[in-house]
């Protein structure tokens, strides 16, 4: 059969109920077709607007709008002066070859932390999810696994000092209890390498979830056709759930890329003072006080971490794949 | 694979059985021997095992006991992979993320058949079932009967000795369902190739199988041609499932030249066949060989019946009869519709030939 004779059909029945209510009528369809939905005052349905477009406008809106004004007015010894706009701020900026390194240096340690987090979460996501066969240990495991999020984000952070510390648990095992070292290793805390390890530590869990989920509601059947069709464990891997999953991956993605981005507390207590990212530097700024310096370093973060998400959407065509 | 035997061709089922934990019994002491070529629809209701001997077939379960053999190689513990057969999913599980051409392709890129070949036997197989201007498209872009096609060529591609279909015109509506019976019936026949077809809808059996194979209660209740199902259930399940049919039970008090006697609360009734006097006795009969008029109610083989509702089903009316407060069905030709119609609501008789009742197993 063809497809087509059977859209042609129904097109011709849509074609005939519309002339049939244009008789019933007595005049146009079209108004039959707007009121098939349930009935509802504007009123109600702006009600039922309202509440989500007043948190987006005062929580998100609100603030974006602010901090670009903010960027763009004059610096004064104690604040700002609303009535002066000026890029002096963004020139500082740019002027200063701090700033663009650590943009450059925030970058590459969010891609490198997002891809570390793929690289260990994949498999935990993928064995919670198709390695557990009941349910209940399922969700047990993955209550578990969210236990971090259970301590403070702080608290968390401060608890790789004692790790990674000059005379922290690694260090002392090192030196004292193997002694492959004479001396302490300095690098381990205050360093790009702990400040990543921490990232890490931190974040996994925004990668686990997503991939968890699309792993967890991924269809069986399609799994069993390929068995079906001749394919290996290896192959069901990378010709269907792989492709299946990187929605969840995706996900993953973005939410890693843009906490990372905007990472602040974890450089500043596992860096020491010593490392930078585009949020320390902001803080910097907003302590000396330079407030539209500050605001000009948000926006460019705000609009650097908005690239990437398109740029992480448009090669990957979220919505194709499921 | 090991070769057991050299002479039965074709799919044999051995003393199969699959209990699953908890001692749930899904399919017991199933036998059954289907030739190569041959349209085999497992037809019963939901939970009556049907589906869990196909998993068992096509490999994606494995029998607790007994054998399963193609063309005389053994598949007990032969992954769905090697055996020579393929499933098609209920729902048909499509690759949702690869084109119709990648879908169909998939499993001779299992294979490792090379990327111009494997192309080149996938288009063939998409021409067969007509999708060759959907080629690029992606399953959800293509109608439920569509995507039907697009499992079909899949699993065509890689020459199967039998198919295995689960619930396959399930997804789609009424007249589709119609239109892909003639369809796949016609295909199967094209290509020789053994069809096993799971349904729990009995006109669907009836309309496409060369032998049905009733399942209830885990067990083969009955495996038949079309005809033979229709016209002889072996037992009550079948004759109640297969529809139409009206069941008599009663006590045997003798026999009558060819005939069983049987007493049944609602009169007596002949039936060919031999029984022993004293011991239960059952037989079935079809709407369509019960004759409904406004003669005297006969003694034997006729029972006096109120017309509750008369449903005119085009080609034949359906007569909705109450005999002593139980359900009893007739079907009269079309042109009778008028006549009948006026005796809604009053008494008439229904009364059928002997030979047209068959005694129904115990």
């Amino acid at each position: 059969m063809s497809n087509e004779d059977a859209k042609h059909t129904a097109l011709e029945e849509a074609k005939r109920a519309v002339e049939e209510a244009e008789a019933l009528t007595g005049g146009s369809a079209v108004a039959v077709h707007a009121t098939t939905g349930p009935r509802r005052s504007p009123l109600v349905t702006l009600a039922w607007v309202a509440p989500g477009t007043i948190w987006l406008l005062l929580f998100l809106i609100a603030p974006l709008v602010m901090i670009v004004l903010v960027s763009l007015w004059q610096k004064t010894p104690v604040g700002f002066d609303p009535f002066v706009f000026t890029t002096e701020g963004y020139t500082k900026l740019f002027q200063t070859p701090v700033y663009l390194d650590t943009l450059k240096d925030t970058i590459i340690r969010a891609l490198l932390v997002t891809a570390l987090c793929i690289l260990i979460g994949y498999p935990i996501a993928y064995f919670l999810a198709r390695g557990v066969s009941s349910i209940r240990y399922q969700i047990a495991l993955f209550v578990f696994v969210l236990a971090p999020f259970w301590v403070a984000y702080v608290v968390r952070i401060v608890a790789w000092l004692p790790v990674l510390g000059r005379q922290g648990v690694i260090n002392y095992f090192l030196v004292e209890v193997i002694g492959v070292r004479a001396e302490p290793i300095d690098a381990l805390l205050y360093s790009n390498f702990a400040i990543i390890l921490a990232l890490v530590q931190l974040y996994v869990l925004f990668m686990v979830t997503p991939i968890f989920f699309q792993l967890a509601t991924l269809d069986n059947a399609a799994i069993e056709a390929a068995r079906d069709l001749g394919a290996t464990p290896a192959k069901v891997f990378r010709e269907v759930v792989l492709p299946l999953s990187l929605p969840g991956v995706l996900i993953g993605c973005i939410f890693v890329f843009v906490l990372v981005m905007g990472e602040f507390a974890t450089v500043r207590l596992i860096g020491g003072g010593t490392i930078q990212s585009v949020g320390t530097l902001v803080y910097d700024y907003y302590k000396l006080p330079d407030l539209p310096t500050a605001a000009a370093g948000a926006t460019i973060l705000v609009a650097v971490m908005t690239i990437g998400v398109a740029v992480l959407l448009r090669f990957s065509k979220i919505r194709e794949v499921v | 694979m090991t070769r057991v035997s050299d002479e039965q061709t074709g799919l044999v089922l051995k003393d199969v059985y699959r209990v699953f934990p908890g001692d749930v019994t899904a399919v017991s002491d199933v036998n059954l021997h289907v030739q190569n070529g041959e349209y085999i629809v497992f037809l019963g209701p939901s939970g009556c095992g049907k589906t869990t001997t196909l998993r068992l077939i096509g490999g994606h379960d494995d029998p607790s006991s007994g054998t399963i053999t193609i063309d005389g190689e053994m598949m007990n513990g032969v992954s769905p992979a090697e055996r020579p057969i393929t499933t098609v999913f209920q729902h048909y599980a499509l690759f949702p993320h690869k084109s119709v051409l990648q879908n169909v392709a998939f499993g001779l890129k299992m294979q490792g058949v090379d990327k111009a070949e494997r192309e080149a036997q996938a288009k063939a197989a998409i021409d067969l079932v007509g999708l060759t201007k959907m080629m690029d498209r992606k399953p959800r872009e293509l109608s439920g009967g569509q995507q039907q096609r697009v499992a079909l060529a899949r699993v065509l591609v890689t020459r199967p000795k039998a198919i295995l279909l689960d619930e396959p015109l399930g997804d789609l509506d009424r007249l589709l369902q119609m239109k892909m019976r003639v369809e796949l019936r016609a295909l199967q026949r094209e290509l020789g190739i053994t069809f096993i077809h799971v349904t729990h809808n009995q006109e669907e059996a009836l309309s496409m199988a060369d032998r049905i194979v009733v399942m209830g209660d885990a067990v083969i209740q009955q495996v038949g041609t079309p005809e033979e199902l229709a016209r002889h259930p072996r037992n009550e399940f079948v004759a109640k499932f297969m529809g139409d049919n009206n069941v008599f039970h009663g006590t045997i008090s003798g026999t009558n030249g060819g005939n069983v006697v049987i007493d049944t609360p609602h009169g007596t009734v002949e039936v060919p066949g031999t029984g022993t006097a004293g011991q239960p006795g059952s037989m079935a009969i079809r709407a369509s060989a019960v004759k409904v008029s406004t003669d005297a109610t006969p003694a034997v083989n006729g029972v006096t019946v109120r017309l509750d509702f008369a449903e005119y089903l085009g080609d034949s009316v359906k007569l909705h009869l109450d005999l002593d407060g139980q359900p009893f069905m007739a079907k009269v030709h079309e042109e009778r519709y008028t006549e009948i119609r006026a005796f809604e609501g009053r008494d008439v008789t229904a009364s059928w030939a002997a030979e047209d009742g068959h005694l129904l197993e115990q």
